[in-house]
């Protein structure tokens, strides 16, 4: 049976979904005015029995314009092949 | 009371130092005694406990509000009225203080208050598979990417892959 997709091999997980949204944390109990914009995210992948998880992160904002300058480099890189 | 040795200068800056590691930047280690023998060793302990207490309220409300140069001023000013307070000598420390550490402190901060994971490294490669055992697939790039993920002070990894769609 020829399967649809498959994983290289030393790759655990498949890319499912890619969910964001954009915060602004704006007091904690340390900080009373922390002013704090982030990035948060939640990925989806599955493993190779099918098995979705869900991972979530966070970005600071140079974090997450750095995250973004190394996908269009990977963009890149698929184009160039 | 021996005020004069609790005046500003190089074992106040020193002090406000061990304090934002402490406070801060979660160094561990720094004690009362510790900051006693080490910057003012000529001031007994029941004298140094208070104004340890009160160098540490102030740079915590400095940081908790994240002053500007002008809410700095006026606070300090402010302090120095106060029954109690500080000297203008002390005042001076401490703003120069707060401008060379402000983005330092005000990053750990930002930190302490993450509680997701943070991202802490990405690597990615991308493999031009050409054939394999199960498919006759030709030229279909593959991105590998290698995200690693923590709490803050801790590390994890996580690693997807995506085909590239044509």
């Amino acid at each position: 049976v020829e399967k649809s997709s498959e994983l290289p091999l030393d790759a655990k997980s498949e890319f499912v979904d890619f969910q964001w949204k954009l915060g602004l944390a704006a007091s904690c109990d340390s900080c009373r005015s922390l002013k704090y914009p982030y990035v948060a995210v939640m990925l989806k992948v599955a493993d190779h029995s099918g098995q979705v998880k869900t991972k979530s992160f966070e970005m600071t904002v140079p974090q997450f314009q750095n995250f973004d300058r190394q996908f269009k480099e990977i963009a890149a890189a698929i184009e160039a092949m | 009371m021996a005020a004069g040795e609790l005046e500003g200068g190089k074992p106040l800056n020193g002090l406000l130092n061990a304090l934002a590691q402490d406070t801060f930047h979660g160094h561990p280690g720094i004690t009362e005694e510790l900051l006693r023998s080490q910057l003012y060793p000529e001031v007994p302990p029941e004298e140094f406990r208070p104004f340890l207490a009160k160098m540490r309220g102030i740079l915590k409300s400095i940081a908790s509000a994240d002053m500007d140069f002008n809410q700095l001023e006026a606070f300090l000013t402010a302090q120095t009225k106060k029954q109690g307070g500080i000297t203008s000598d002390q005042a001076a420390v401490i703003s120069k203080f707060w401008k060379s550490h402000k983005t330092k402190i005000r990053e750990s901060l930002m930190n302490q208050s993450r509680w997701n994971s943070g991202l802490r490294g990405l690597s990615w490669r991308v493999d031009g598979k050409s054939q394999s055992r199960h498919s006759a697939q030709i030229h279909t790039p593959v991105a590998i990417i290698e995200l690693e993920l923590g709490k803050y002070g801790q590390m994890g990894c996580l690693r997807g892959s995506q085909e590239a769609k044509p």
